[in-house]
């Protein structure tokens, strides 16, 4: 057997979610390739021992949040972050357009580990805890790191308020 | 969390479809052999070529990092025929990049040991694994890139400077992650393929009739007639093929095809100049590792059946020594082989992901196909086997 099958094999079942978070952190398609082509070669370099353990992809998502927080800090050193428009959609409704594009200009102005916890809690849907240990931070991080991205996105979006607002009180509901 | 949740999701819609599973292996592949001589540098052998390198060829070949100040962006016009041409990535893991280094650049260097940037060509990607293809013709006079500002190809001739655009534009996503480019021997013909095999073709161009075919995806041209109208490919995942295609002008949409399996892995180096020989070195694996290392024979391969004529031991270059890649052919007998140390370290395989490649020795033989005897030609410094492009075929993986 070839010993990339099993790599194939997790590629099938994982990759495309794995982009869409890289996607998700990058804002940039071509971006995004590159992360996670990056990732996935030290995914397949220690894919021996990887091949043996429970989650694999959660070493894939540790490495893609940390390995795109480690890039913003050199593209911005360099000036190098993408200016690319997103893609335009056959189908979408005039509303979630205008969010779509509010949510990811605002999204492009945060820093590199608040957009991670954006879109590790709330796309990922992972714990505080499951966050601040992908992260290697503390859970208190977490929280104010996501506390403060909220009210940057708010600030950063003003057309998106009312839906953080409904957002917060559902959250207050639930306490 | 509903709301944020679904804006989050329809945005992650647009993330690329994209493929990375066979790229990633070849680029695993490609970057441990690029590794291997990070190991070997330290040893008598890298040691030995080095100082090799230092003394008695590089006035040939003009060690960039050694001569500050000396690189200049390619004259318009006026520039005399290649030597080579190397990719610099500017944040090497171990050693200094080049003076003046342009991340992603392209510098070419003529046989007078003059050096130039190509600034019209397209940088490779920071990651260092998005490639931006480059070739030269086999008398050095002629250099076909992509050219960023016109986002298609461009063959430049280095004497007069008239450039020649492809007739069709060809978006930078479409070159993939390993691009392939042939130029045929005048310049008139360009041969582009990539991987992985996406739904946008390969193709071939013809620069001055303005004239385009489609080509298989994920194939490496590894020869082409002069007349442009016969192209033969090579394909390595999952094993081991060739392929020609004939008629390729003659009939308004597509030519005559066929495909052959060759049993075993090979990498095979640029068709023969009688347009039909075929020669390959075995890819052996090194047992109780991932490894992969050349085999000691010069394999004759028939392009027509895909079936082993012969093998020819290479005598003057060590094969178990070296890892070697085939190019051009040197002469009617002789084919160019680069080599560079073989080491085979698992834990030292790759470059920490922030880091560049380091620039390595990397030394040209003209190895007989007949005999298997090997003559030294020259010694280069480059970040990879495919960040260093001599004159004809650049190469495949």
């Amino acid at each position: 057997m070839d010993p990339n099958d099993s790599f194939r094999e997790f590629m099938a079942a994982h990759q495309q979610s794995l982009m869409r978070t890289a996607y998700l952190l990058t804002g940039d398609a071509h971006l995004a390739e590159d992360l996670l082509q990056s990732v996935l070669i030290k995914v397949l370099r220690r894919w021996s021992e990887l091949a043996h353990v429970a989650s694999p992809q959660a070493y894939a998502r540790k490495a893609l949040v940390n390995q795109y927080i480690s890039w913003r800090r050199r593209l911005v050193r360099t000036a190098e972050l993408p200016s690319a428009e997103p893609p335009e959609r056959a189908h979408s409704s005039e509303e979630s357009t205008i969010i779509r594009l509010a949510m990811r200009q605002a999204l492009a102005r945060l820093p590199p580990r608040q957009r991670a916890v954006i879109v590790l809690r709330y796309y990922e849907d992972l714990t505080e805890h499951d966050t601040a240990k992908l992260l290697n931070c503390s859970i208190g991080t977490v929280k104010s790191q996501a506390h403060d991205a909220l009210a940057r996105l708010r600030a950063l979006a003003p057309e998106l308020a009312p839906k953080f607002a409904d957002m917060e009180n559902l959250e207050e509901a639930h306490r | 969390m509903t709301w944020l949740r679904a804006v989050l999701d329809d945005m992650a819609d647009d993330a690329p479809q994209v493929d990375l599973t066979e790229r990633t292996i070849r680029a695993r592949e490609r970057r441990r052999r690029v590794a291997a001589p990070v190991v070997a540098t330290a040893s008598v052998v890298a040691v030995a070529l080095a100082a090799t390198a230092a003394v008695r060829l590089l006035p040939a070949e003009p060690d960039a990092a050694a001569r500050p100040g000396t690189v200049t962006d390619l004259p318009a016009r006026g520039v005399g025929p290649l030597s080579h041409a190397y990719a610099t990535f500017c944040r090497p893991e171990d050693g200094e990049a080049p003076s003046g280094c342009v991340n992603g650049g392209w510098r070419v260097v003529t046989r007078d040991g003059k050096t130039y940037r190509v600034g019209q060509a397209l940088r490779g990607g920071s990651s260092g694994l998005r490639t931006s293809p480059l070739a030269i013709s086999r008398d050095g006079r002629k250099v076909a890139y992509y050219d960023a500002k016109a986002g298609t190809f461009a063959v430049r001739d280095l004497t007069s400077g008239a450039v020649l655009l492809a007739p069709t534009k060809v978006p930078r996503q479409w070159l993939g992650s390993i691009a392939q480019l042939l130029l045929s021997d005048d310049g008139r013909f360009v041969a582009f393929s990539k991987a992985p095999a996406l739904k946008d073709p390969a193709m071939l161009f013809d620069m001055r009739e303005r004239m385009v075919r489609f080509l298989p995806n994920d194939w490496d041209p590894i020869g082409l007639s002069p007349d442009g109208d016969t192209i033969t490919l090579a394909k390595y995942a999952p094993k081991t093929r060739l392929q020609t295609i004939s008629h390729l002008w003659r009939t308004s949409t597509a030519g005559n095809a066929r495909t052959v399996d060759v049993t075993g892995h090979y990498q095979v180096g640029g068709l023969g100049p009688d347009g039909r020989t075929v020669v390959a070195v075995e890819s052996v694996k090194v047992t109780g590792s991932g490894c992969v290392r050349s085999g000691g024979a010069l394999v004759h391969l028939d392009r027509e059946t895909g079936k082993v004529l012969r093998r020819v031991p290479v005598r003057g270059l060590s094969m178990t020594a070296n890892f070697v890649h085939l190019r051009s052919w040197a002469g009617p007998q002789e084919i160019t082989a680069l080599a560079t140390p073989f080491t085979c370290n698992e834990s030292d395989d790759a470059p920490a992901s922030s880091f560049d490649p380091p620039y390595a020795p990397f030394t040209a033989y003209a190895v007989n196909v007949e005999t298997g005897k090997a003559r030294k030609l020259a010694t280069y410094t480059a970040q990879g086997f495919f960040e260093l492009v001599l004159p004809g075929f650049p190469g495949t993986l």
